[in-house]
């Protein structure tokens, strides 16, 4: 078996007498895309605030591509490549599509203290970002303001950002959520797509977008993870049929 | 060219054609008026690149606007009197001339702004208010109470310093150095803005979190923005100071903050040219309604009140709104 892109190894972390992280074992294999899948408060938002870098673990440790990531910060890790979606659409509202993909090119360069030379004008940021923005599906609305995008059109924006940071590896935050069904329908088939690029690890609620495309799910459930296996497995697991999915479950 | 250029282009226009018809008219007053107006418009650009395009609400720029006066007025006397500004380490004296001014001028409030964004961009929000307020009261009271170079009279200096083949004590002439060099700070407004730096800095500003996690860290950039800033605030203070031959503790106060503010809203925040428009507004209704009344600036307030509830973009906001598409 491959190495793991990011390996999660015996992740502690407590607030006061809340146990949100309890000794969380997790990997990402090349290629797939792990769901993280739970109930409200298991704990899966403090767990991707510590792979991102928000917040420190008490314990255990993270290594990405086979290093320890765990004193680097969140722009560091970032440009190591690993990518998030915000859990509510995150972009800069006052940029037009292509500036904020622009934006993200510059961000991954790691040059962004340049005084002199257009942004807007540099072959070495806008042909990147026009790809980018072309392959998440927004060709043609380069010129539009963020802010005046679409619910649907906003998440794929992430995604071009997402891209342009030349990703090792996807966190993505729920990205179906506020979705009307069509548009879960079409970003079902781009995160589908996307997993050529670099492994997910989707923390979703829609089940449906999770059992069509997860390779693996992990069930996370106060703070432990008490399942990890393909979608078949996960379906006929007693416990989590008991604890998540309810008995009745398909 | 869009719209906010036009507008810009005509801002410049409006402030450097007042001056050359008062010059033709022969109302030196009015040209002296219309260097004042370049001379804080200039550190109004400058605190519009903290403010408006970082972010940043320093209520501390006067500082940076006095710290420029006092280098300029210091290194002026010790011209006059001949003794050196220090013997120790090495021996500085003191200068007349505007081009060996500007840059130390310059670059000790860029220090200045390096030590005090250092600390204060460690807050946010009114915290960051309080903090920026808070050190330039710092050096007013250093001044206050620094009797070497005046304290709380001030320090005069009775030659306008001398720029290289130019009358400075010619108010056209004077006029067009400031202009000149308040053109040449837009300039590199422009540019830099629109660079990466720019980009970076407008980013941060609208979506820090999402800044981070294009690999983006905020605090550089805006640390970056602030020193700039506040470089720009001090050659204007060093400006102002030739222009008065006399710098006070006043230059430093919060008042002064204060005022350097109300020209960016009432221009623009975060408008290239919005500080110009806005400095320019301020003289003239100083002028206009200050020899009516010594309580001209209820109407200022009353003005500003407008503009924040009704055109938050203020003037250049209100010709030349946003565009939807860019």
């Amino acid at each position: 078996m491959s190495e793991p892109i990011l390996e999660l190894r015996d992740l502690r972390k407590r607030f006061g007498a809340l146990v949100a992280t309890d000794g969380v074992s997790l990997t990402l294999r090349p290629g797939e895309i792990h769901a993280l899948i739970g109930p409200n408060g298991a704990g899966k938002s403090t767990l991707i605030k510590q792979i991102l870098g928000e917040i420190r673990p008490d314990a255990g440790t993270i290594r990405f591509e086979g290093q320890a990531i765990d004193g680097l910060d969140v722009p560091a890790r970032a440009r190591l490549g690993l990518a998030r979606s915000f859990q509510v659409s995150s972009v800069v509202p006052g940029f037009s599509v292509l500036q904020n993909v622009v934006l993200a090119v510059a961000g991954a360069s790691g040059r962004i203290y340049q005084f002199h030379r257009p942004a807007l004008r540099d072959p070495a940021l806008v042909e990147p970002a026009v790809f980018h923005i072309r392959h998440a599906g927004l060709a043609g609305r380069e010129g539009v303001l963020a802010s005046d995008l679409s619910h649907g059109e906003r998440r794929k924006l992430e995604i071009a950002m997402a891209l342009a940071l030349r990703p090792r590896a996807f966190l993505l935050d729920e990205p179906m959520a506020g979705m009307g069904l069509e548009g879960a329908r079409q970003l079902t088939a781009i995160l589908s797509d996307l997993r050529a690029e670099a492994p997910i690890l989707l923390v979703e609620h829609d089940m449906d977008a999770v059992f069509a495309l997860a390779d693996r799910i992990s069930v996370l459930v106060y703070g432990r993870i008490i399942a990890t296996g393909t979608v078949a497995e996960i379906r006929a697991d007693p416990e989590v049929r008991r604890s998540y999915l309810g008995e009745d479950a398909p | 060219m869009t719209r906010e250029t036009l507008v810009n282009l005509v801002i410049l226009a409006a402030l450097i054609g007042t001056a050359l018809v008062a010059q033709a008219l022969g109302e030196g007053f009015v040209v002296t008026l219309a260097t004042k107006a370049a001379i804080f418009a200039l550190a109004g650009v400058g605190l519009n690149l903290a403010l408006g395009f970082g972010g940043m609400v320093s209520l501390g720029h006067a500082a940076f606007f006095g710290i420029g006066g006092y280098v300029c007025a210091i290194l002026a006397s010790h011209a006059a009197s001949g003794q050196p500004v220090a013997v120790l380490p090495f021996t500085i004296a003191g200068t007349n001339e505007m081009p060996a001014i500007w840059p130390v001028a310059m670059a000790v409030s860029g220090l200045a702004a390096g030590l005090i964004g250092a600390l204060s961009l460690r807050t946010t929000g009114v915290y960051f208010i309080m903090v920026t307020l808070a050190f330039a009261q710092m050096i007013y009271y250093f001044a206050v109470s620094w009797p070497r170079y005046g304290g709380d009279d001030g320090l005069s200096f009775y030659v306008r310093n001398s720029f290289p083949g130019l009358n400075t004590f010619d108010p056209i002439q004077y006029f067009a150095i400031c202009a000149t060099l308040l053109v040449l700070a837009l300039g590199v407004c422009a540019l830099i803005l629109r660079a990466r730096f720019g980009l970076a800095l407008e980013g941060a500003r609208q979506n820090p979190a999402r800044a981070q996690a294009l690999g983006i860290r905020p605090y550089g950039l805006r640390l970056t923005a602030f020193v700039l800033s506040g470089m720009i605030v001090g050659l204007a203070g060093a400006l102002y100071a030739d222009l008065n031959r006399f710098v006070s503790p006043a230059m430093l106060s919060w008042h002064m903050s204060g005022e350097i503010m109300v020209f960016v809203i009432l221009g623009g925040v975060g408008r290239l040219c919005g500080p110009v428009a806005g400095a320019a507004i301020y003289i003239l209704l100083e002028h206009l309604l200050g020899g009516v009344s010594d309580y001209w600036q209820v109407l200022l307030g009353l003005l500003l009140l407008g503009i924040v509830l009704f055109a938050p973009g203020g003037l250049v906001g209100l010709i030349a709104p946003r565009r939807r598409h860019v």
